[in-house]
């Protein structure tokens, strides 16, 4: 590992994280301010009621939690929204088990042949590192942990031969191989219906037998451990 | 021993289909069983609870398959050439149960049925529906709804 690369890299990525914690703290800021403006007495109307003073409560953490990943990517009958009509996917393989990815979710496919990954440290285990793309800094997250940490060991992460980036996200998945794409028809999946558990897992591909990963809100679903543990 | 008509609305008779577990033979009721299938490749889902081996293709439904000795707390072991999946349908949901073999058919009166007293301590306990004496060989009879809890069920849907 190169000093001076690991250096430009570890920068890019904390002035990139101190951008986000800026944006994030002026969107909190926004949303408590009409919470506050309710409590003032002199704004409320005459009409106040017992029920509308006990409606009026110190903001929630929802109010200035992003969307939740279910949420942000579900559509009609649990089915994501890409999946109203027929779609392409990508097959590829994590911890030898075959997974499903929407091509609308994905960004770009990246070969890794050494060390393209740089570790930064005090980070969580599912965090692998930054890898720089012409894209700009990929942060890639340790898929089989997430996804099958029942079948999880750390001679996986010696296996990743690719990284596939999330469209709009700064994510990426590592991933051991990657195969065809192909063409589904949303009634061959068999959809959740309820994502309570397992938020990422859209549905099986009948005729693959295989996960269909909603690529989306597993993104999601990292950005809120994320932001759980700057926190800390 | 009342000796009664084979129908007897006072002492019916029962269809149980047996399996076997270990050293141990299972019934289930009858009307549980859809259908009973061999071996299959079964295809692990990412994430799963330990008691889920996977899903299979059956004629283009995705049925999940239950690890029945993991449920019941025996040892895994090998899949052999009897080894069977029992496709039941439990809490309104198609299911496949994964069992050592599958033996016969057997009809007992309710009145040959004898309840097991409550006060196992294991998980496992609560679905034993009762024991009978048949062909000298204990039938350890299983009430298949009562294998897993009301969430553990909603939480199979989404397989």
């Amino acid at each position: 590992m190169k000093p001076h690369k690991s250096q430009t890299a570890l920068q890019n990525y904390l002035d990139g994280l101190l951008q986000e914690a800026q944006v994030e703290l002026q969107e909190a800021r926004q949303t408590e301010l009409p919470v506050q403006e309710l409590e003032s007495p002199q704004i409320l109307p005459t009409l106040t009621t017992p029920a509308m003073d006990t409606v009026v409560k110190e903001p929630t953490p929802d109010l200035v939690v992003a969307v939740p990943a279910e949420a942000a990517s579900a559509g009609e009958g649990g089915r994501p929204y890409w999946a109203d009509q027929p779609f392409e996917c990508l097959l590829f393989d994590v911890a030898g088990l075959k997974l499903a990815v929407p091509l609308v979710s994905l960004g770009s496919i990246y070969p890794l042949d050494g060390d393209e990954i740089t570790p930064i440290f005090a980070q969580p285990d599912w965090f692998i590192g930054v890898m720089r793309t012409a894209a700009g800094n990929l942060k890639v997250l340790d898929t089989a942990r997430w996804i099958m940490p029942e079948r999880y060991n750390e001679k996986l992460r010696d296996n990743f031969r690719f990284i596939i980036s999330i469209d709009g996200h700064a994510w990426g998945l590592a991933v051991n191989a990657v195969h065809e794409s192909i063409r589904l028809q949303p009634e061959s999946v068999k959809w959740r219906t309820s994502r309570a558990e397992r938020k990422w897992l859209a549905g099986i591909v009948i005729e693959h037998m295989c996960a269909l990963v909603d690529v989306q809100a597993l993104a999601g679903l990292v950005g809120e451990k994320e932001k759980a543990q700057e926190k800390k | 021993m009342n000796i009664t008509s084979a129908n007897s609305s006072d002492d019916p008779v029962l269809q149980w289909v047996t399996f076997r577990l270990e050293d141990e033979t299972y019934g289930i009721n009858v009307m549980q069983v859809q259908e009973v299938l061999r071996y299959s490749e079964i295809a692990p889902v990412p994430g799963a609870p330990t008691y889920v081996l996977g899903i299979i293709n059956l004629r283009g439904n995705v049925v999940t398959v239950i690890d029945t000795r993991q449920r019941f707390g025996l040892p895994s072991a090998e899949i052999t050439d009897n080894t069977r999946i029992v496709i039941i349908e439990a809490d309104k949901q198609v299911v496949g149960i994964l069992v050592d073999s599958v033996a016969e058919v057997v009809y007992l009166r309710e009145s040959e049925i004898e309840t097991t007293p409550n006060v196992g301590n294991e998980e496992a306990a609560r679905f034993i529906q009762g024991v009978c004496n048949k062909n000298d060989e204990l039938l350890i009879l299983v009430d298949l709804e009562k294998m897993m809890t009301a969430q553990e069920w909603a939480e199979l849907d989404g397989y």
